[in-house]
């Protein structure tokens, strides 16, 4: 991964990338080895190599004009290419490094690889692996093509919305903690992207400071996705540690238990919110205003549209605090739902101190942004030619700190009142006592935001009543509820048919005949001794 | 001198909060023909709450005590964004609308949190349809925010408020009148006023934010009822100093504070009567109807946004 963001030409930075893909599916697959693993990492495989090609394509693309792969050659290169090819070395990176990224629909493998990956790989992937992507993706975009038409920027606004809204959705309907926060992954991605599409937008529209703001946005939120989503994955590895579960409906009163664990995961949890003081609301604010700012545009669709996308953030903001209310809810707070979860042990020593230190500074960030945000504003100069530093980015890190104090010392002050207290059980409504399974589960706790948004998932729902002559006592009922929207199904079927069709066309050139097989290297030969004659 | 009123504005409405409860609760009582408690009522609910001990279910973690705290804290730091007697703020900086909608959303978080350490069914329930409600609430209220601010080209609240002080009472633009209406329903929405939750009722079919509170007690019960109350109050004041702040101190004169102050009290009050007329006449809306409601409110939102740019008014 260190050599994809450090080359400085394309062929290093294809090596690495390929490098990368290989190790992490030798990663996945260190926890053991069975044959629905081996089919997700193929998966996994096969997703990433069309990528890699499509990213191969787009360096190759630039070779005739610049004659060699270059970062500076490149760039200098392709000012001077045609519009067409602009555009389509554009849309092969965005779709290269979108698979990579987990852009839906091309996110596929996101959910598969990740609950069968060990924790720390998991977070390092989906820490830092998926962050080479959107580094690669800015390369291109800014660096490389600097900036496009205006529809280049629209179309990365509408996949950012589009997977950040479907991220969140399907992060909620989940209670496989792991899968979860796979799909979060998806969706803060999406907010990336959101504000890498404004960005531009803003360029197409020669307003190279509002697109430096959302470039500043959209790199920031990489940095704190990279900070929350590695501890999230620390503390689900550090609960699998101790419960040897990441199935939410068997955790429950982890906090008692763990303490450390579950104190960093909530930092961790009101970050990727995006809730104030924490860092996650940095990047978040940054992003709102970037998308008010559309309105000092003088394009009508870019002041319409732009405004509106705060609804879409605000409305991907307030379902990802209601899918974290559930997570840390019914992990680790109230009754444990299992034995395994009651005997729950601290994580050692090593993981805590892992985890606090990434809490530490998600809390940093989240009061005094200053400090990261200085840097991130004098390399969006680099990438943004003539943008000064965005007034916006001065403003936050002044009032964040204020605002700090306030909640603090209010909060503070609370605190202080003189608390007599006294432990009482619950009050179960007259029954001696409550059980755990009275709680609210994760499933129950999502039913109606699953209800009102049915027509996403599309639920098939089955209840069986157990015997079936006595519908008013059954004496057990099953229940069984399956999201049945498919991607599989519908986008990658239809394309997956043509490429074996095209296989078995192709299979009939295998006769299995030696003569056949050195016939056509005779004639590969012939032809390019062919081509290089009449070609000088 | 203005950090002392500013001061003094965010004061009022933490303090006041408890009142404009106690009038909504005087006046609903009077429509329904009853006589009703005094309207200071609320005040010696505190002071009785802040006396008793709280209690606390063995099982719970730190969480359960500490969610009231963040709740008063985030809620109460609100009251220093919204302007009351002149146009500027405690806490004003650029864009902070999206400051004050998040510190709400932070309370708010942490409350969800409290309600399901409590370890009963109710506490789930209402942190359950509590997420429902505030995560579809939530694009509606900044939508609308943002509506206002594009059409004064300001992006604090303090901003907008000096602009429009600018304009013409009777020139009424199609803008605020959508963002209105949808920051109306916002408000009804997040501070949990009938018809979207009934604040009076204790019957699980139906209760949102007692489902929460249900497990607190004490000191405890006293901070979330406070915090509560400052919302709604913070809300109002909200509404009064985007939508009708003409009357506001434009300089910092004893006399303008004085008439200012007096004629935000009947501005409140009017609002406080409307609330209360609504509350005595309608029911509440079944849950599943709620989404429906606050898509109204969003798609009124985004129509204003749309506005500014079409219309320019």
């Amino acid at each position: 991964m260190i050599v994809v963001v450090t080359a400085s030409t394309g062929f290093a930075f294809l090596v690495g990338w390929e490098l990368m893909t290989l190790v992490s599916a030798g990663l996945i697959l260190m926890e053991g080895d069975s044959t629905e693993r081996r089919h997700n990492v193929f998966i996994y495989l096969m997703m990433m190599h069309a990528g890699a090609a499509a990213v191969v394509a787009s360096f190759f693309l630039f070779l005739p004009y610049s004659h060699s792969l270059d970062f500076a050659s490149i760039r200098t290169a392709s000012a001077s290419m045609p519009a067409g090819i602009r555009t389509l070395i554009f849309l092969l990176a965005f779709v290269g490094f979108g698979t990579k990224a987990g852009i839906i629909p091309l996110h596929l493998w996101l959910p598969r690889a990740h609950p069968i990956a060990p924790s720390p790989v998991s977070a390092l992937m989906s820490g830092v692996m998926l962050k080479t992507a959107v580094y690669g993706f800015v390369r291109f975009a800014f660096d490389f093509l600097g900036g496009g038409p205006s529809w280049s920027g629209y179309v990365v606004l509408l996949a950012g919305a589009v997977s950040g809204l479907l991220g969140v959705l399907y992060a909620i309907a989940e209670h496989d903690l792991k899968r979860l926060l796979a799909y979060h992954s998806v969706e803060n991605i999406g907010i990336i992207y959101l504000g890498l599409g404004t960005s531009l937008v803003f360029l197409a529209h020669q307003a190279p400071v509002l697109a430096a703001l959302a470039l500043i946005a959209a790199l920031l939120h990489t940095f704190n996705h990279a900070l929350f989503k590695s501890l999230l994955f620390l503390g689900a590895g550090a609960i699998s540690n101790a419960t040897h579960t990441v199935d939410l409906e068997e955790l429950g009163g982890l906090q008692r238990r763990m303490p450390v664990t579950g104190a960093t995961f909530l930092i961790a949890c009101c970050s990727i919110v995006g809730l104030p003081l924490f860092n996650g609301f940095i990047s978040e604010w940054l992003t709102f205003r970037s998308f008010l700012a559309g309105s000092l545009l003088t394009n009508t669709k870019a002041q319409i549209v732009l405004p509106l996308m705060v609804g879409v953030l605000a409305l991907i903001g307030g379902l990802a605090a209601a899918c974290f209310v559930k997570v840390f809810g019914v992990a680790f707070l109230g009754r444990p739902h299992s034995k395994e979860a009651e005997h729950a042990e601290e994580a050692p020593l090593a993981m805590r101190a892992g985890m606090g230190l990434l809490a530490a500074a998600c809390l940093w960030i989240g009061i005094l942004p200053g400090f990261f945000l200085r840097p991130l504003a004098s390399l969006a100069q680099v990438l943004v030619p003539g943008a000064g530093v965005p007034e916006e980015t001065l403003s936050i890190a002044r009032i964040i700190p204020w605002v700090a104090v306030f909640v603090l010392g209010v909060g503070g002050a609370a605190a202080l009142l003189k608390h007599r207290r006294k432990m009482v059980r619950t009050w179960a409504c007259g029954l001696p006592e409550l059980s755990s399974r009275m709680q609210y589960t994760s499933t129950a706790f999502s039913k109606p935001i699953r209800f009102v948004f049915s027509t996403v998932y599309k639920p098939d729902r089955k209840v069986e009543s157990l015997p079936a002559d006595q519908p008013y006592f059954p004496a057990t009922i099953s229940y069984r509820s399956v999201r049945t929207t498919s991607y599989e199904k519908a986008l990658y079927r239809p394309f997956v048919d043509l490429i074996l069709s095209a296989a078995h066309q192709l299979r009939r050139m295998q006769t299995g005949n030696i003569q056949v097989y050195l016939l056509y290297i005779f004639l590969t030969l012939v032809s390019l001794l062919m081509f290089l004659r009449f070609q000088g | 001198m203005i950090t002392a009123i500013n001061f003094f504005q965010a004061l009022i409405i933490i303090l006041g909060a408890p009142l404009v409860r106690g009038i909504i609760a005087q006046f609903k009582a009077r429509l329904q023909r009853r006589q009703g408690a005094s309207i200071w009522r609320p005040y010696a609910d505190l002071a009785k709450l802040f006396r008793k001990e709280d209690i606390v279910p063995p099982t719970a973690s730190w969480v359960f005590r500490f969610a009231p705290i963040v709740l008063f804290g985030a809620t109460v730091s609100v009251a220093a964004f919204v302007p009351v007697v002149q146009p500027s703020a405690l806490l004003a900086s650029r864009g902070d609308f999206f400051l004050l909608v998040y510190l709400l959303a932070l309370g708010r978080f942490f409350l969800s949190l409290g309600a399901l350490d409590g370890g009963s069914a109710f506490g789930g329930m209402g942190a359950s349809r509590e997420a429902l409600v505030s995560s579809l609430a939530e694009a509606p209220f900044l939508l609308g925010l943002a509506a206002v601010a594009i059409l004064a080209a300001h992006a604090d609240i303090a901003g907008i408020v000096v602009w429009t002080l600018r304009q013409n009472v009777f020139n009424i633009s199609g803008v605020h009148i959508l963002a209105f209406i949808s920051l109306a329903m916002v408000t009804v929405a997040e501070t949990g006023r009938m018809p979207v939750d009934n604040p009076t009722t204790h019957l699980e079919l139906t209760m949102i934010h007692e489902g929460m509170v249900l497990e607190y007690s004490g000191p405890s019960l006293a901070l979330i009822e406070w915090a509560s109350a400052v919302k709604l109050h913070a809300m109002l004041a909200l509404l009064i100093a985007l939508f009708d702040p003409w009357g506001m101190a434009s300089s910092l004169s004893g006399l303008g504070i004085g008439a200012a102050l007096l004629l935000y009290c009947a501005k409140a009050a009017l609002f406080v009567i409307v609330l209360a007329v609504i509350e005595s006449g309608m029911a509440k809306l079944r849950m599943y109807l709620v989404p429906d409601f606050l898509g109204v409110a969003s798609a009124l939102s985004a129509l204003a946004v749309i506005f500014t740019v079409l219309a320019k008014r």
